[in-house]
C-alpha cells in the first residue's frame, strides 16, 4: 500500500513510516501543505494520514483540494486539538478516521488498514491468515472452514492483532483499543491476560495453531513463527 | 453591625447627651435668674418694711404686703447680714404648703431686736420657667426628630446605588460571558468605585482568560511530544533484543505516558466546560444512559464481584449528551474503582436527585476539598480531577452536588 504521512513533527513522522514500512507498505513523507499538496499532485495514495495543525497552514485545506480534484485517497486525521467542531468537519470533508495524539502505532495500523481494505476491495471482506478466515462484514471468524463464535472483545482483539501481524503490541495499546477513555479501568492489564487467554482457548480448541506470543509483561505478538 | 444602625446609635446617643446637658443648663440659669428677680422684690419690700418700722415705731400689717407671708421675731443679737433662701411655707390664702424664697434680715426698732422674714411664693415663677423650658426645648426636641427621619431617609437613598454596586459585585462570575454590570450614579464616591470595579472585573477577566488560554494551548502542545514518546515505546518494543529488563522499564513508561495523557485529556476537557464550549444541550435520558453504563461496567464490577442495585424512575434532563456521558462515567467509574471486592453500589435516580453510594476501603473525604483541582485521598491513584469535572459539568447545567459519608459508605448526590 503507499501511504502518505503528512507531519510536522519529524520524530513522530519518521516512527509512523517505520512502523508501517515494516508491515511493507510505501511511505512518502511530508513536513508541511507544501510539501503534501506537492506530492498529492504526483502520486495517488491508499491512505493520507494528514496532520491538521502545518507549520504553513490547515490540514484541513489538502482536504479541501483533494474533494475539488474528486480524489478517493483515504484519509486519518491525526491531530492534537480532539475539538468536536473539528471532527465534524474533518470527517464533512471526507475524512475516512479521526486519530488524535497520542495515539499507539498499532492503532494506527489498524486503523490504515480498516480503510484502505474497505476502499480496496469493494464487496470483499474477507482477511486470511493461514488457517484463519474472518469476514468483517458480517463479523464472522473461521478456522478451518468453521465458523466459531467469540466474543465482541475477542473479535475486536483478533482483528487488531491480524492488523499488526509479526509486531509486538503493548498491553497498554490494547487496553487503550478495547476500552478506550476506561483504559485507567482496567488495572493491571489483568483483563486483557483474560480475554486473550480465552481467545487462544477458542482458536487452538477449534483446531487453529497458537500463534500468541506473549512478549514478557509487556505485550504480547501475533505471527507464525 | 451595620453602617447604618452605627451612625444612627452614636447619633442617638450624642444628641441625646447634649440635650440633657443644655436642658440642664438652661434649666439652672432660668432659674437663678428668676430666684434674683424674686430676691430683688424682696429687698424692695424689705426697704418698704424697713420705712414704714422707723417711722410708725410699727410693723406694718399683714393686710399691706399681698402675696407676701411676713414674720417678726425678737432675737437678742443682731446680725448684719442679709439672708436669702428657699423655703417651705404655709400659704395661708390658698391654705396650702408652697414652695417660696425667703428674706431675712435683722433690724431695730423702739429698742428692741427683731429679725424679720419675708416669704414670697415661687410657684408663679417656677410654671413660668417651666413654660419657658418647655417652649425651648419641645421644638429642638422636634427638630432632632425630624433630623433623624431625614437622616434615615437620605442614608437609605443615597446608599442604594452602593447597595446596587454590592449586589453586581456578588453576582459577577469570572467565568461568565457577561462582566461586571455597571451602576450609574451622581455621586462621585460610588462613581469611582464602581469605575474601579469595573477596572478590576476586565482585568480578572482577562487574565483569567489568559490562564485559561494558557492552559488549553500548553495541554494541546505536549499531546505531540506525548505522541513522539509513545510511537518510540511502539518502536522499541519491536526490537529482537528486548530483553526482561527493558520490558519492565517499558511497561512503566507505557503507563506513564497513559498517565500524563490522561492528565492533559482532563485538563483540556475543563478548559471546554469552563470556555463553554460543550454546549449542545438536548434532552437526555439518564435512566437509558445509566443503564447502558451500568451494563458497559458490569465486566468490571463482575470481576471483583461487586453487587450493584439500581433503583432508577424516569428522568430527562437538558444537557450535552457528551457531557452527560462523562458525568455518569466518573461518579460510576469511581465507585467501582474506590471498591473493594465484594462490596457494593447503590444507584438512584429520581425526578430530583441521582445518588451514587459505594462502599470502599478509604475513609471519608475531605468535604471541603473533595472537588478541588489535583485533591485525591491517599489511597487513590487517578490524578484528582475526575471529581473537579464532576462538579464543573454538574454546575454547567445548573445542577448541584454534596458529598457525605455515614455507617462506610461514600455517597454523591446530583441534585436536579
Amino acid at each position: 500500500m503507499k501511504i502518505l504521512v503528512v507531519e510536522d513533527e519529524q520524530l513522530l513522522r519518521d516512527n509512523i513510516a517505520d512502523y508501517l514500512k515494516a508491515e511493507g507498505n510505501v511511505c512518502d513523507l511530508a513536513a508541511s501543505l507544501d510539501e503534501a499538496t506537492e506530492k498529492i499532485a504526483l502520486y495517488d495514495y491508499d491512505c493520507i494520514l494528514l496532520d491538521l495543525t502545518l507549520p504553513d497552514g490547515d490540514g484541513l485545506k489538502l482536504m479541501r483540494i483533494l474533494k475539488k480534484q474528486d480524489r478517493d485517497d483515504g484519509i486519518i486525521i491525526i491531530t492534537a486539538r480532539g475539538s468536536v467542531d473539528q471532527r465534524i468537519e474533518g470527517l464533512g470533508l471526507g475524512a475516512d478516521d479521526y486519530l488524535i495524539k497520542p495515539f499507539h502505532l498499532s492503532e494506527l495500523s489498524a486503523r490504515v488498514l480498516a480503510i484502505v481494505r474497505r476502499r480496496s476491495f469493494k464487496g470483499n471482506d474477507l482477511v486470511r491468515f493461514n488457517e484463519l478466515n474472518i469476514d468483517i462484514q458480517s463479523k464472522t471468524v473461521k478456522v478451518h472452514g468453521e465458523p466459531i463464535s467469540l466474543t465482541r472483545k475477542e473479535y475486536d482483539l483478533l482483528l487488531y492483532f491480524m492488523a499488526n501481524k509479526s509486531k509486538v503490541i503493548s498491553k497498554s495499546a490494547l487496553v487503550a483499543h478495547i476500552w478506550g477513555d476506561h483504559a485507567d479501568m482496567a488495572d493491571s492489564f489483568d483483563f486483557i491476560y483474560t480475554h486473550i487467554k480465552n481467545l487462544r482457548k477458542k482458536l487452538v480448541d477449534a483446531g487453529c495453531k497458537d500463534y500468541f506470543q506473549s512478549v514478557y509483561g509487556v505485550g504480547y505478538k501475533f505471527s507464525a513463527e | 453591625m451595620r453602617l447604618f444602625t452605627l451612625y444612627n446609635r452614636v447619633l442617638l446617643i450624642t444628641s441625646m447627651a447634649g440635650l440633657l446637658i443644655i436642658g440642664y443648663l438652661f434649666y439652672n440659669t432660668l432659674s437663678t435668674y428668676l430666684n434674683k428677680q424674686i430676691d430683688n422684690y424682696l429687698v424692695e419690700e424689705l426697704l418698704e418694711v424697713r420705712d414704714y418700722t422707723s417711722k410708725r415705731q410699727d410693723f406694718p400689717p399683714h393686710s399691706e404686703f399681698e402675696d407676701l407671708v411676713i414674720a417678726y421675731h425678737k432675737i437678742s443679737r443682731i446680725s448684719k447680714k442679709r439672708h436669702f433662701g428657699d423655703t417651705i411655707f404655709f400659704n395661708p390664702k390658698k391654705g396650702v404648703k408652697e414652695t417660696g424664697r425667703y428674706l431675712e434680715e435683722d433690724l431695730v426698732m423702739a429698742g428692741q431686736n427683731y429679725s424679720i422674714r419675708i416669704i414670697a411664693s415661687k410657684i408663679a415663677h417656677m410654671d413660668q420657667a417651666k413654660s419657658i423650658f418647655l417652649v425651648i426645648i419641645l421644638p429642638v426636641l422636634g427638630l432632632l426628630v425630624i433630623l433623624w427621619a431625614v437622616n434615615r431617609y437620605m442614608m437609605k437613598r443615597i446608599w442604594v446605588p452602593f447597595n446596587q454596586l454590592l449586589l453586581n459585585l456578588k453576582s459577577f462570575n469570572v467565568n461568565k460571558e457577561q462582566g461586571f454590570e455597571q451602576v450609574s450614579t451622581s455621586i462621585v464616591e460610588f462613581r469611582e468605585l464602581n469605575d474601579a470595579i469595573v477596572d478590576i472585573s476586565q482585568r480578572v477577566k482577562s487574565d483569567y482568560r489568559e490562564i485559561r488560554m494558557f492552559t488549553e494551548n500548553a495541554s494541546h502542545e505536549m499531546m505531540t511530544p506525548i505522541a513522539v514518546i509513545n510511537s518510540k515505546l511502539d518502536m522499541m518494543l519491536q526490537s529482537t533484543e528486548l530483553s526482561e529488563e527493558h520490558s519492565r522499564n517499558l511497561v512503566d513508561l507505557y503507563r506513564a505516558t497513559a498517565k500524563l495523557t490522561k492528565l492533559n485529556q482532563s485538563l483540556l476537557l475543563l478548559v471546554k466546560i469552563d470556555n463553554n464550549l460543550l454546549l449542545d444541550r438536548e434532552q437526555v435520558n439518564l435512566k437509558q444512559m445509566l443503564e447502558e453504563k451500568i451494563q458497559y461496567f458490569q465486566e468490571f464490577t463482575q470481576r471483583k464481584s461487586i453487587v450493584v442495585n439500581a433503583n432508577l424512575q424516569e428522568k430527562e434532563v437538558l444537557m450535552s449528551r457528551y457531557l452527560a456521558d462523562i458525568l455518569l462515567d466518573n461518579l460510576i467509574g469511581n465507585s467501582i474503582r474506590h471498591n473493594y471486592k465484594g462490596g457494593h453500589i447503590q444507584v438512584e435516580l429520581s425526578p430530583e436527585r441521582l445518588s451514587v453510594t459505594n462502599t470502599s476501603e478509604a475513609g471519608a473525604l475531605d468535604e471541603t476539598v473533595a472537588f478541588e483541582r489535583f485533591y485525591k485521598s491517599p489511597a487513590s491513584e487517578g490524578m484528582g480531577l475526575g471529581l473537579t469535572i464532576v462538579k464543573q459539568i454538574v454546575e454547567l447545567h445548573g445542577f448541584s452536588i454534596s458529598y457525605s459519608y455515614h455507617d462506610d459508605v461514600h455517597v454523591f448526590t446530583v441534585i436536579f
